[in-house]
């Protein structure tokens, strides 16, 4: 090597380390390359299977062609390793103590003959849904797009479980116990709180999921359904309600589940912001269920591209799909607005005339005129939440 | 006749509690990476989650690593001793490090 060259390279070299040391984050699309597992869990078909302790089952892509997620693909995310094996629906209560007038020990039977009975269809979106997006890698489980669903909930409100009970004037909190447990008698378990004006009408107690029993992995035989809010709070397999004056401090609350209280809601891998809050409404977004990546159409086929969007609640207004990497949009079909809390399924004819690798988009916009951002546009937190690219798919036309 | 109607009901309420016997979740055997250190790994992480649960969590830095194994002692209880955090925290940074020390 010539002294010059060398002097050329340990250049290159030290710019290459300077622009490294100044890390920013960077977003990509979620890593859509997982296959599901060749093993079925108990009510589910194989899903991508992160952990089967606690259990973590992805929903894979193509089931967001259509509004309703299947009970057997629905995704699974558990914190805790115990998870009873047998629950009697003859014997399970919901216990309802703390600061209210009176404690109630409520059998299903009795959620189910002696409350309004009501439904919503909602989205159950884990926070972290698409981690794998960030870079550097964010902490916690690398979802692709599928820690996600939506399905219609049957139950009683929270609020007449609440006014059956009768709240004291000094009531300010409401904690959720699962039935799930630690491996050790102090790990601390996995409770939520909500404030009692967080309480609306649309909270409720679950008990059936699409029509059947609750899945036994998505909380069988009752869970919170939250809907607009992220999935944190959805407690699964409830068997306690607590109501209390002050806010209990717990890790569930105040570690785990949260982004940086600033407006961008994002920091620097180098310096995490120092302020937090939690994640609680969900960002408008949009999956393409088909294509998948890499489908092989034939040139001029006649396609429809299908998918889902959603977002807190305030509804859909359109989807637009690009076929021309975002220079031009157009808008997709959508489908009747079933509930403002739903997906809404989206579809688009595409005739592809052009060959090679084309990429469709899918971007959401909502009623309040929030659109989702590129991938690149997203900035960075600690743990991977809120991710909600333009949804992007890569096909190969022959 | 009666008898006959009586045992449909219960067939069918036997189906519509969808967890009427002990549900088995299955054992996925993950593929995890053997080496120095993997004793204290299966010693001090199995017992509260799968091995799927670690090599999920993406490559990390060492830094990182260290936290997530402070985070199990601190706020998770885990008995694990000061020994093994460094043990598990070199494993873990070895076999899914990012290379980067933070």
């Amino acid at each position: 090597m010539q002294r010059r060259d060398f002097l050329k390279a340990s250049l290159a070299a030290s710019a290459v380390a300077i622009g490294s040391s100044a890390t920013a984050g960077v977003t990509t699309q979620p890593i859509d390359t997982r296959k599901v597992s060749t093993i079925a869990f108990p009510e589910k078909k194989p899903l991508i299977t992160y952990s089967d302790r606690p259990p973590l089952l992805e929903t894979p892509r193509e089931a967001f062609t259509q509004a309703i997620t299947p009970n057997d693909e629905f995704f699974v995310r558990w914190h805790m390793p115990e998870i009873p094996t047998h629950i009697d629906p003859d014997t399970y209560k919901i216990n309802i103590n703390g600061l209210v007038k009176q404690e109630l020990h409520i059998s299903l039977n009795d959620l189910k003959t002696k409350f309004e009975q009501v439904e919503v269809t909602a989205v159950l979106q884990c926070g972290g849904n698409s981690r794998s997006a960030y870079k550097p890698v964010a902490g916690g489980i690398q979802w692709g797009s599928g820690a996600m669903g939506c399905a219609k909930w049957k139950g009683v409100r929270l609020r007449d479980v609440l006014n059956r009970a009768g709240l004291q004037r000094d009531a300010e909190w409401i904690g959720f116990n699962g039935m799930d447990n630690a491996a050790y008698y102090e790990t601390p378990n996995f409770i939520r709180e909500m404030r009692i004006d967080e309480l609306d009408d649309h909270v409720i107690l679950a008990y059936e999921m699409n029509g059947e029993d609750l899945p036994y992995l998505n909380g069988y035989p009752l869970r919170l359904v939250i809907p607009g809010k992220y999935s944190d709070s959805w407690v699964k397999m409830l068997s306690n309600i607590t109501v209390t004056k002050d806010y209990q401090e717990l890790f569930f609350m105040d570690v785990a589940y949260r982004v940086p209280d600033n407006d961008c809601e994002c920091e620097s891998p180098d310096e995490k912001y120092p302020r937090t809050k939690p994640i609680t409404n969900m960002n408008v977004k949009s999956v393409i269920g088909w294509p998948t990546n890499n489908t092989v159409v034939y040139h001029n086929s006649h396609l429809v591209v299908r998918g889902v969007a959603f977002d807190d609640g305030h509804g859909i207004k359109d989807v637009l799909i690009s076929t021309d990497d975002g220079k031009s949009w157009k808008p997709a079909l959508l489908d009747k607005d079933a509930n403002r809390y739903a997906f809404r399924a989206f579809r688009f004819a595409f005739k592809p005339n052009k060959y090679g690798k084309v990429n469709i988009m899918a971007k959401a916009i909502n009623r309040l005129g929030n659109e989702q951002p590129f991938a690149h546009e997203i900035k960075w937190n600690h743990g991977g939440y809120k991710y909600n690219g333009i949804d992007v798919v890569t096909i190969e036309v022959v | 006749m009666k008898k006959i109607i009586l045992t449909t009901i219960l067939s069918v309420s036997a189906l519509f509690a969808q967890v009427d016997e002990p549900v088995e979740v299955p054992y996925i055997p993950f593929e995890i990476k053997m080496g120095k250190g993997f004793d204290a790994i299966q010693a001090n992480c199995l017992m509260c989650h799968s091995f799927g649960y670690i090599i999920n969590q993406g490559p990390q830095s060492r830094k990182h690593w260290h936290g997530k194994v402070v985070k199990m002692v601190k706020h998770f209880k885990a008995p694990i001793t000061d020994e093994d955090v460094e043990i598990t925290t070199d494993y873990l940074f070895e076999h899914y490090g990012n290379g980067k020390l933070e």
